[in-house]
């Protein structure tokens, strides 16, 4: 372990690759203050400039931006009311109210503090636990990590919009984009329609871009007027960072930096839901946890501490699930699998034993980034005022023209710019038709991972059993089939008295490959998990039976 | 019998996709190796799309729909207008990325995407003497430095064009 260790810490501690990280942070931390600008965006752009690198170094860039990406969103949040991520909506109820009354220096201060907290947090879970959760993943079979697969995508499509079929639709899309081409157990043409050029397929990247850049810039600039407005009006955004008020306050909230930062990983290590979510759902539980909830929204320090620990956290969580399973938590988590294909590494869960440099420079960047991240915002605070002054429109073309650069830069071919622009425009379209397009990402990312599996169950044995007996298989088949219900009892929760047997229905049936994985691996840990799991569901059917079946109100 | 929607037309597209991908599907040639058939996976995908389509269609037709007010008679003009205005700068740039992937063969990245960038920023920004030379100026400087930094930087040869062919 020290031996990787230090062969990574080589490979990550050089003045190259701390330049490069420091640029990288720098850009995500723009990336994040402009509003319109995703993280997963940026992280998408960045891939092209690290095809020359060496894998440490390429995916120790893409992390500073990622990490500066989730930073830079609370700026344009607390200073102009408009968050600069999804990941940073929360940060604006309490942010914007505290800098409006005159104290943006400690709103500031808080954000930055939290997110390094959040991040450090996050980092060390991070190096404990993806290890160990790659040990449960080499118990995984094919079928288990097709049936792994099926889950990610229904969760994730349940999780990203209303919608959950449109969900499901995209998702499945996503999966015959990727069939398109030569198939990679037998060379076999699929969907070429007598085109040449699409024998290799569609460059993955060259979809995600499209998808997800080209589509959102195209968004971006829609509205005319707004196009040609400078992204905030205000001329006179200054503030210092008042860190030692800052630090003082967070000591005093330090519960709810930790726990937002468990939420915001546990929330990364769900596939699907990443920082939208996050900061969300830790923001709501400061509120419900704190003295005083009615303050919440006027400018509290804890309405701003949960969503910045949380949303900075999500990232390790995220790369929990990529390291050890080889199945990205979400889009900005499926351009890093991207970059690892390209280096010819194969996230699995044998990825930690068999790249132990990379796995390392991995955990090693995701702590620099951090720090990193806390000593750049002070200056990119400034830098941020002045890109703020430009014309949406202006930020709109320069990218598309780097769009068009770095994806010829991917294979040196004319047809992934054709493939950047059939995907931009349909990209473009199913956003306007509400269709998300984070489940047909992740279908693009993992149609050949399941393919695969189900090529390798077969070739075992033709029998289909497996995916339905085997645990850990029928664990991620009713995990799927209960994010399917998910949507439907989120809308109806409080209304309707089915949904007061959801939870207990939940508990139950997870218990089940519990106990057949307790029994078939004499594995004391896991009946035990069974049988809490059972005894919640019982807990929670005497809670409702004592209150007669009582509908409660959603948010009890 | 229900209304046509925007969803309900959406669904029928993806029905009609579906149908054309399961009929090539069976183009797909059937090696004699291997337990999964090539056409097998692509298959599931396109029955579950084809349900899911399905499942749209009927929710889609199901959907009450939205009391509203007869038009007026130019109404429908109007709103054909608005609906292609407010779609102006994405078509903008639609047919500015279409021009400069055809113009890429023969002016290449350089000028090609110098172009590209600068018309634009002219089709959404306006045009003025001070803008017109801002856009020049933005676009020689943002792609002019990509170019420089893919092509000594990361060593990616990017494509010169047959017009300046050896010269750029």
């Amino acid at each position: 372990m020290f031996e990787s260790l230090a062969a990574s810490a080589a490979e990550v501690l050089t003045i190259q690759t701390m330049a490069l990280m420091m640029v990288g942070v720098a850009a995500g931390l723009l990336a994040g203050a402009i509003p319109g600008f995703t993280i997963a965006m940026a992280v998408v752009l960045t891939l092209p400039f690290t095809f020359s690198m060496p894998a440490p170094q390429g995916l120790a860039t893409m992390i500073a931006v990622q990490v500066g990406g989730l930073s830079g969103g609370l700026m344009a949040g607390i200073l102009t009311g408009i968050p600069g991520t999804p990941s940073s909506v929360a940060t604006t109820f309490d942010g914007f109210p505290m800098a409006r009354g005159g104290r943006p220096g400690l709103a500031l201060g808080l954000g930055v503090w939290s997110s390094f907290f959040g991040g450090t947090i996050s980092a060390i879970l991070l190096v404990s636990l993806a290890p160990q959760l790659a040990r449960i993943g080499l118990e995984f079979q094919p079928w288990d990590y097709f049936m792994l697969v099926m889950f990610a995508l229904t969760i994730t499509a349940s999780l990203s919009g209303k919608h959950l079929i449109k969900g499901l639709i995209a998702g499945a899309i996503g999966l015959l984009v990727r069939t398109v081409g030569e198939d990679e157990a037998a060379g076999v043409a699929r969907f070429n329609f007598g085109n040449d050029s699409l024998l290799q397929g569609f460059d993955f990247i060259a979809v995600l871009i499209g998808l997800f850049a080209f589509s959102q810039l195209l968004s971006d600039v829609r509205d005319p007027v707004a196009a040609r407005k400078s992204m905030t009006q205000r001329t006179t955004l200054q503030a210092r960072i008042e860190h030692v008020a800052a630090l003082k306050e967070l000591f005093r909230h330090w519960v709810v930096v930790i726990r937002s930062a468990l939420i915001g990983v546990f929330t990364g290590i769900l596939p699907g839901a990443g920082g939208s979510v996050a900061n969300i759902l830790a923001y709501d539980q400061a509120k419900k946890n704190s003295k005083q909830p009615e303050k919440f929204g006027t400018g509290t320090s804890e309405g701003i501490i949960a969503p910045e620990s949380s949303n900075n956290a999500v990232e390790g969580g995220a790369l929990i699930t990529l390291m050890a399973l080889g199945i990205p938590g979400d889009v900005t988590a499926a351009v890093m699998l991207g970059a690892l294909l390209i280096h010819d590494v194969v996230p699995s869960p044998s990825f930690i034993r068999d790249e132990p440099v990379i796995a390392y420079a991995i955990f090693i960047s995701f702590f620099i980034a951090n720090f990193m991240m806390l000593f750049l915002q002070t200056f990119m605070l400034r830098v941020f005022v002045q890109i703020t002054q430009v014309p949406m429109y202006v930020v709109a073309c320069v990218i598309l023209g780097f769009c068009g650069i770095g994806v010829f830069a991917l294979n040196n071919v004319t047809f992934d710019l054709w493939t950047l622009f059939w995907f931009g425009i349909l990209g473009f379209v199913m956003r306007n038709l509400g269709f998300p397009l984070a489940p047909m990402i992740l279908g693009v990312v993992l149609g050949n991972i399941a393919e695969l599996n189900l090529s390798r169950a077969l070739a075992i044995s033709t029998d289909i059993t497996p995916f339905f007996t085997r645990p850990w298989a029928l664990f991620f088949l009713i995990a799927a089939l209960f994010s399917c219900v998910f949507p439907l009892y989120q809308a109806r929760v409080g209304k309707e008295r089915w949904t007061l047997l959801y939870m207990p229905l939940v508990c139950v049936a997870i218990s089940i490959p519990l106990f057949l994985m307790a029994i078939q691996n004499a594995s004391v840990p896991r009946g035990i998990i069974g049988g809490i799991a059972v005894a919640a569901a019982v807990y929670l059917v005497w809670q409702r039976w004592r209150s007669g079946w009582a509908l409660a109100s959603p948010t009890d | 019998m229900g209304h046509i929607n925007r969803d309900a037309l959406i669904a029928i597209t993806l029905l009609v996709i579906t149908g054309t991908f399961f009929w090539a599907s069976f183009e797909i040639r059937e090696p004699d190796y291997g337990q999964l058939s090539p056409a097998a996976w692509p298959r599931m995908i396109l029955a579950v799309l084809g349900i899911l389509s399905f499942l749209m269609l009927v929710q889609a037709i199901k959907q009450t729909p939205p009391a509203v007010d007869a038009p007026p008679v130019d109404a429908e003009s109007t709103s054909f207008v608005s609906t292609l205005a407010s779609w102006r700068n994405p078509i903008f740039c639609f047919v500015a990325f279409l021009g400069f992937l055809l113009a890429l063969p023969y002016l290449g990245m350089l000028v090609g995407g110098v172009l590209f960038v600068f018309v634009l920023l002219t089709l959404l920004g306006g045009v003025s003497p001070r803008l017109l030379l801002v856009h020049a100026l933005v676009a020689t400087g943002s792609i002019g430095a990509m170019w420089s930094l893919f092509t000594f930087g990361l060593r990616v040869i990017l494509p010169t064009g047959s017009l300046f062919d050896g010269r750029i």
